[in-house]
């Protein structure tokens, strides 16, 4: 455990190291919300509209959950698992006394931290510049029902990048393009990270809710909403832990048989 | 004229290399290029889904709204297939391996602006002009609106090759490339939408100091006929006065090239 706690902190101070790039990298998000938040707020113009089951209050309370709930289940240092799979970098953890898998889980939870204030100090400062109408969730079912389905989504989130870079042990050429379709096409626009998922149409819904993707962030933001509640709300934290525990045995299994084939190419 | 033959026989070689290179690596190419028309398709539906529940997007309809997404698409595709090799140029800076293309009889900004062109980006942009053709159509434009749109969609191209020379410029100065041209992009997706949408200042900043509504936005209602010769003027000068900065900055931030590491 001790060891872990010193990679937390190595790994807190690691992002320090690049400000350039960590600042960056918040601006893109805070641009990227921008865009969200006035597509919404100008289809919500005008009088009290209730669109997709969403008044104006609600899905400005998505758009703004969205930078928290990033900065909750898709900040992640183990995007970079793939490129050291490929290249061989791996190597150097096998022969230490670690868990791979806990010393990327711990990266990726100091990453989240970090992230977290980022993000708070943004919705702080967007909130008093934009003044958006808000949505406070007071229910203390939905309330834990968002605190575990989003530790849930972590979860989720970390066992489907790591699967995603196992594919390198077999073709070691398409680490980056697998990351790419991972996480910038399937994850970002299946899990509700660009518009919420109801405003599509419900056969589509229907066939996306038996897959995990909309389990990372729409069915948390939905719970917060209190739009999921009551027995939908257990059925989906269900689903959610099924899910996590198919994907963490995928993973294992993946991970077995790869480093099985692993040639520590590049090395 | 000459010389133009000779920058035009370069591109092609330097094009035909950058494209051997992708067809070496079939299947990362494969992989990149269903990546990017699955992620045109899911927001091409998320359009159509959206602004068919709200019945129209800030006075625009589905055809008008989709419109102004391809064409966001065209420039930016366009821009890519072109100027691609802008996201390797840190990499020559940091290693110290500019020397070897400062030293070269082209212009360096040329080699390093256009050196790769990338053949993915390539691929995607016939089906886009299709339906730029298919859907442009629908909005029932006149011959004069329609040329008026292709001249300003090729003044956004221009404006968009001067701020790929400031992203490189600026890499010069400070060794940062890919956040900086990541956030030109960020900047650029704000014009997938109607310009409309967004409110004062920050409507005014993409206007006039972050041209995307000069970009995207004009040239779709331009072929609209929702715009006065005036601004079309404008927008032609604010083109040619952006391409003149920013061979000036890189001009001025060649001078910070340390050739360290070399």
């Amino acid at each position: 455990m001790k060891k872990y706690l010193s990679v937390f902190k190595i790994s807190f101070q690691q992002e320090f190291a690049y400000r350039v790039n960590f600042i960056m990298w918040r601006i893109r998000n805070v641009l990227q919300l921008f865009l969200v938040f006035f597509l919404w707020d100008t289809v919500f113009s005008g009088q009290d509209k209730v669109i997709f089951g969403y008044d104006k209050a609600r899905i400005l309370t998505y758009v703004f959950g969205l930078l928290i709930i990033r900065a909750f289940v898709l900040s992640a240092r183990a995007v970079d698992v793939a490129g050291e799979v490929a290249n061989g970098d791996l190597s150097n953890y096998l022969i230490k006394p670690v868990s791979y898998f806990k010393y990327w889980l711990t990266r990726d939870l100091s990453s989240k931290a970090l992230n977290l204030i980022f993000a708070a100090f943004e919705t702080a400062v967007l909130f008093i510049i934009l003044k958006p109408p808000f949505f406070i969730q007071t229910n203390i079912i939905s309330l834990t029902g968002f605190f575990v389905s989003t530790a849930l989504a972590m979860f989720i989130y970390f066992t489907i990048l790591f699967i995603s870079s196992a594919i390198p042990f077999w073709i070691p050429e398409v680490a980056w393009g697998a990351q790419f379709l991972t996480t910038a096409i399937f994850i970002e626009f299946l899990s509700g990270a660009v518009f919420p998922l109801d405003i599509l149409p419900q056969v589509f819904q229907n066939i996306l809710n038996l897959t995990p993707f909309p389990y990372m962030i729409f069915f948390p933001l939905e719970v917060y909403l209190g739009k999921i509640a009551g027995l939908d709300l257990l059925k989906g934290v269900v689903i959610s832990f099924i899910w996590a525990i198919i994907l963490w045995i995928g993973m294992n299994s993946l991970w077995k048989k790869g480093l099985k084939v692993y040639q520590s190419q590049g090395r | 004229m000459k010389r133009i033959f000779y920058y035009i026989r370069i591109w092609l070689l330097m094009s035909k290399n950058s494209f051997m290179v992708y067809i070496t690596q079939k299947l990362v190419f494969a992989m990149f290029l269903f990546g990017k028309i699955t992620r045109f398709i899911f927001f091409l539906g998320f359009i159509y889904f959206l602004v068919k529940g709200a019945n129209s997007l800030a006075g625009f309809s589905i055809n008008q709204t989709i419109f102004f997404f391809l064409t966001f698409n065209l420039v930016d595709v366009i821009s890519q297939f072109l100027f691609r090799e802008v996201y390797r140029f840190r990499s020559l800076l940091v290693t110290g391996d500019f020397d070897l293309i400062l030293v070269k009889p082209i212009s360096s900004l040329f080699r390093v602006l256009m050196g790769g062109a990338d053949v993915i980006d390539l691929v995607t942009i016939p089906p886009l002009i299709i339906a730029l053709i298919y859907v442009g159509k629908m909005l029932d434009p006149n011959i004069y609106q329609v040329i008026l749109y292709s001249l300003l969609v090729v003044n956004s191209l221009i404006i968009a090759t001067s701020f790929h020379i400031a992203v490189l410029s600026f890499g010069i100065v400070t060794l940062e490339i890919d956040h900086s041209i990541m956030i030109y992009r960020d900047i650029l997706n704000l014009g997938r939408f109607p310009i409309d949408i967004y409110k004062e200042p920050l409507r005014g900043i993409l206007t006039f100091l972050i041209p995307v509504g000069i970009m995207i936005s004009l040239p779709v209602k331009a072929l609209m006929g929702l715009i006065n010769p005036p601004v079309v003027f404008g927008s032609f000068a604010l083109g040619v006065l952006l391409l003149f900065l920013s061979l000036k900055f890189w001009n001025y931030a060649l001078r910070f090239y340390t050739s360290a590491s070399s």
